[in-house]
């Protein structure tokens, strides 16, 4: 499904990812797990064609998207649910959903059954449809901004940081939402987390970054087991 | 009775002008989060290529002209937009500031050897008054407030009804996600450049019967159309219309107290008051 080949990548002249390889695979869930400025969100922005890499290439359904542009990326399927949520604070919930299919042109009766598949993951979205995004709490606005990527229908979901300052109820709950979502929708789903043991019980295969390298992958469940991964990268 | 009822009036047309400056200079700021200083030359700027060019000298009618300067003047926006406002927008506020303050001056310099430094009027576009009553109002505020009205409807049906206006407000309140979503942000803020340089035509083309058309013009215009938006509250459109609706009433409420020259001062003690006691404006709101 999306393959990263060989990514190097600077910030001006400072290299922020050597040589990252990764792989989704069809319906899989991808953990993408490492310490603060590992380089997990310069590589999702390497997806998403915000940032470009020096060399190597990113491969999305056996085409090499490495040089197109952002806006094509997106309407090719990849969405990306950036970490902090990012809503549009003073639009409506129903307005940042609609906003989510912005690259797609759906009629106004598939954006409505689109909108009410969303109220039914969500329902409190629906109770709040009207309702100013910026007033919602921290986890609506989570739940907000995963609908909104799903609105577009994608191919390809990468989540960054969903859990990142919400109460532990509601991380389990995002967490489920994920796996229902890779499940029925059948969407691959590539999941950056410091969380890491939820990161791994949910995910089929794993990565562990470090400095801007892969130091680490393999299946999730031997991961948990493995005793140096648990000592270097999840904290014992 | 009737000169209160005059001196409403004629503050609310003005009121409606600082209103379209606010919005035009809202417009940009939410899009690349960029003052755009230029803006009053660039109203200036509508006036001549509307008065100097199509009018007198090609001799064109009204409507014809002020078509005409309106698409002219969106080509040179996105021309703007493509060259200062794209190009910049990821570096530090201060030099697209910079920037577009030159392009200010090269406007005005630009005007001067292009049309000449004498000032002039256009003959016979929007004079006389109209009688209602025993209110006697003049065409050109008459035309004012109902341009300006239509202008402030559309726009708003544009920003909260349509795609493309929803995308604008998008990249203004959230650059990053806008993106995300796949909105071309460079498409945008050229679009909202030129959308802005079409307000400040319009304001230009709005203004020639009440001033000359001169390099210096729309001077106290642009800087009152700022305080509007900063007493409505920044960044907020309605916002705008009400600081400029009240800015406009104030001044010529003035100008009945005090002697009429220092009528443009009330409108800027309005803006430090409002600076000192209450920044974020009359509505609060922002964007």
């Amino acid at each position: 499904m999306l393959e990263i080949r060989n990514i190097d990548a600077y910030y001006g002249k400072v290299q922020v990812l050597s040589n990252v390889s990764l792989e989704v695979g069809k319906d899989e869930i991808i953990s993408l797990i490492g310490a603060n400025g590992a380089g997990k969100s310069t590589l999702m922005k390497t997806v998403m064609g915000l940032l470009r890499p020096k060399k190597g290439s990113v491969i999305f359904q056996g085409e090499d998207i490495t040089k197109i542009k952002n806006t094509k990326i997106v309407s090719r399927g990849i969405v990306y649910v950036p970490e902090g949520r990012e809503v549009f604070p003073e639009m409506s919930v129903r307005d940042n959903l609609e906003m989510g299919a912005y690259c797609r042109k759906f009629s106004s009766r598939e954006m409505k059954t689109h909108l009410e598949d969303m109220y039914e993951i969500f329902p409190k979205l629906g109770e709040r449809q009207k309702q100013l995004a910026g007033s919602l709490s921290g986890g609506e606005q989570q739940m907000l901004a995963i609908c909104r990527g799903l609105m577009s229908d994608p191919k390809l979901i990468m989540f960054d940081e969903p859990s990142l300052g919400l109460a532990p109820v509601i991380v389990e709950d995002m967490f489920r939402v994920i796996v229902k979502i890779n499940q029925i929708k059948k969407i691959p789903v590539l999941l950056v987390e410091q969380n890491a043991y939820m990161a791994l019980s949910i995910s089929h295969r794993c990565y562990v970054m470090a400095n801007g390298m892969i130091r680490l992958s393999g299946r999730s469940e031997e991961m948990l087991e493995e005793s140096d991964v648990k000592k270097t990268y999840l904290g014992g | 009775m009737s000169i209160i009822m005059q001196l409403i009036i004629s503050g609310i047309a003005m009121g409606f002008i600082y209103a379209l400056v606010g919005i035009e200079y809202t417009l940009i700021w939410n899009a690349s989060g960029v003052l755009n200083f230029s803006h009053d030359k660039l109203i200036t700027l509508g006036a001549y290529i509307f008065g100097g060019t199509y009018i007198l000298a090609l001799k064109m009618g009204f409507v014809q002209g002020i078509l005409l300067s309106l698409l002219t003047v969106a080509i040179v926006g996105v021309i703007i937009a493509r060259t200062i406002f794209i190009p910049l927008r990821n570096l530090t506020m201060i030099y697209t500031i910079m920037a577009t303050v030159m392009l200010g001056k090269i406007i005005v310099e630009g005007i001067r050897l292009f049309w000449g430094p004498v000032p002039f009027s256009v003959p016979g576009f929007l004079v006389g008054t109209v009688k209602i009553g025993k209110v006697v109002i003049s065409r050109a505020n008459i035309a004012i407030i109902i341009t300006a009205f239509i202008c402030v409807c559309a726009l708003q049906l544009f920003l909260y009804k349509t795609k493309p206006g929803k995308a604008m407000r998008c990249v203004a309140q959230n650059r990053n996600a806008a993106q995300l979503m796949g909105i071309d942000v460079k498409t945008v803020m050229v679009t909202t450049v030129a959308i802005s340089m079409i307000i400040c035509c319009l304001i230009g083309v709005l203004v020639s019967p009440l001033l000359n058309i001169s390099t210096t013009m729309s001077n106290m215009i642009g800087l009152k159309g700022f305080a509007a938006g900063v007493i409505g509250g920044f960044g907020y459109l309605p916002g705008a219309i009400i600081g400029g609706l009240v800015i406009g009433i104030v001044e010529n409420f003035a100008s009945m107290i005090f002697p009429s020259v220092y009528k443009d001062i009330a409108a800027f003690v309005l803006l430090v008051a409002f600076l000192l006691i209450r920044p974020k404006g009359i509505t609060g709101k922002t964007r």
